[in-house]
């Protein structure tokens, strides 16, 4: 079975950009949200495959070609739902490479013990603010 | 026993008042419903905590670390997933159980690690299922994961298996008669034990086997 797949789950502003970055990229990219309206979103150089329809159902994954998939990320607006997906991913489907975005810093507890790679809009957020405010602090 | 209920309403609330009969178990709820927990706190004696269950700090306020079961009973079957991950992994709880609206959870959260998972279209699956192999008089329980099943039988004088002992009788395979009921006395069976009409038999077997046990059991005179 070979892994070629880049699957993205959740089309909004961060995973429609990672859809299209690496569509261009060169990558297989198959994009999943629940919703039709939100592949607007998606840059017309997007070449890739769009999936309506809600992931947390597994024929909705296996539809996209998980079984198939080198790359997950997932960007979903639920952290409830971005783990449980994530555990889905890893556990089920032994994807290899598992990004998952979380807005709560204690949820990464959950993925503790797997390669599950957490992406923490807080935390980079704080570091860009505390490195912003050194750099006013030098003029 | 310490068991945590987390979510759900009329479901909890029957839960709590069945448990608390029994006295010996230390409940605690949580509820992400300020009116509901309210309504429980007032109309029991027991602590309860409004806020999300899917939250380690919450089930940490509620100090259920090392609690002996978490019942996850809210509408949302990824929040429940959650919850009881939330307890296994971070919190220790011995036993997790999820209640799941899709019927298809049921194997995928076991294989995830939740130890029980209700469904209760699944239930009526597999309710309609026995129900339907077989007649009124048997009554059946899956237990295991449907990999074991228990048939009640009432045996009927016109039946071949009447006056013999079971050590007599050719039965199928994978067969076992656990226990036979003789108003008012329960007798464990041996070998030289005799059949006799009115005996309620109580038999253990596999799913597979269900139905030519039952036909056996039935053949007449």
């Amino acid at each position: 079975m070979k892994r070629n797949k880049f699957i993205v789950i959740g089309s909004g502003r961060l995973g429609s950009n990672i859809a299209t970055q690496m569509s261009e990229a060169g990558e297989d990219v198959i994009i999943i949200d629940a919703t039709d309206d939100s592949f607007r979103k998606l840059h017309e150089s997007f070449s890739g495959f769009t999936v309506v329809g809600d992931a947390t159902d597994l024929s909705v994954l296996e539809n996209s070609f998980i079984k198939h998939a080198k790359t997950v990320v997932i960007t979903t607006d639920s952290d409830n739902v971005n783990i449980y997906l994530s555990h889905i991913c890893y556990y089920i489907y032994n994807v290899p490479h598992i990004f998952v975005r979380l807005a709560d810093t204690d949820k990464g507890k959950l993925l503790e013990g797997t390669s599950i790679k957490a992406i923490y809009p807080f935390t980079l957020s704080l570091s860009e603010f505390l490195m912003l405010y050194e750099e006013g602090d030098e003029k | 026993m310490r068991i945590v209920i987390t979510g759900g309403k009329h479901e909890a609330d029957f839960i709590v008042s069945m448990l608390k009969e029994e006295h010996i178990h230390q409940l605690i709820v949580i509820n992400q419903d300020r009116d509901f927990a309210e309504y429980i706190s007032t109309k029991n004696d027991i602590p309860v905590f409004p806020g999300d269950p899917t939250k380690a700090y919450c089930l940490s306020d509620a100090e259920a670390d090392h609690a002996d079961v978490l019942l996850a009973l809210s509408d949302s079957d990824t929040d429940n997933y959650i919850t009881c991950i939330t307890a296994k992994r971070l919190f220790h709880i011995k036993k997790t159980v999820a209640k799941v609206r899709n019927p298809k959870n049921v194997e995928l959260f076991k294989k995830l690690g939740v130890d029980s998972v209700i469904s209760s279209t699944y239930l009526m699956a597999q309710t309609i299922l026995n129900e339907s192999s077989i007649e009124n008089i048997i009554k059946t329980l899956s237990i295991e994961d449907e990999k074991i099943v228990m048939l009640e039988m009432e045996v009927e004088d016109d039946f071949e298996v009447v006056n013999k002992r079971i050590m007599d009788v050719e039965f199928p395979q994978n067969i076992n008669i656990g226990c036979i009921f003789r108003d008012p006395h329960v007798i464990i069976p041996k070998g030289n034990t005799v059949i006799k009409a009115h005996d309620k038999l109580i038999i253990i077997s596999t799913p597979s086997e269900q139905d030519e046990i039952v036909e056996f059991i039935q053949k007449k005179r």
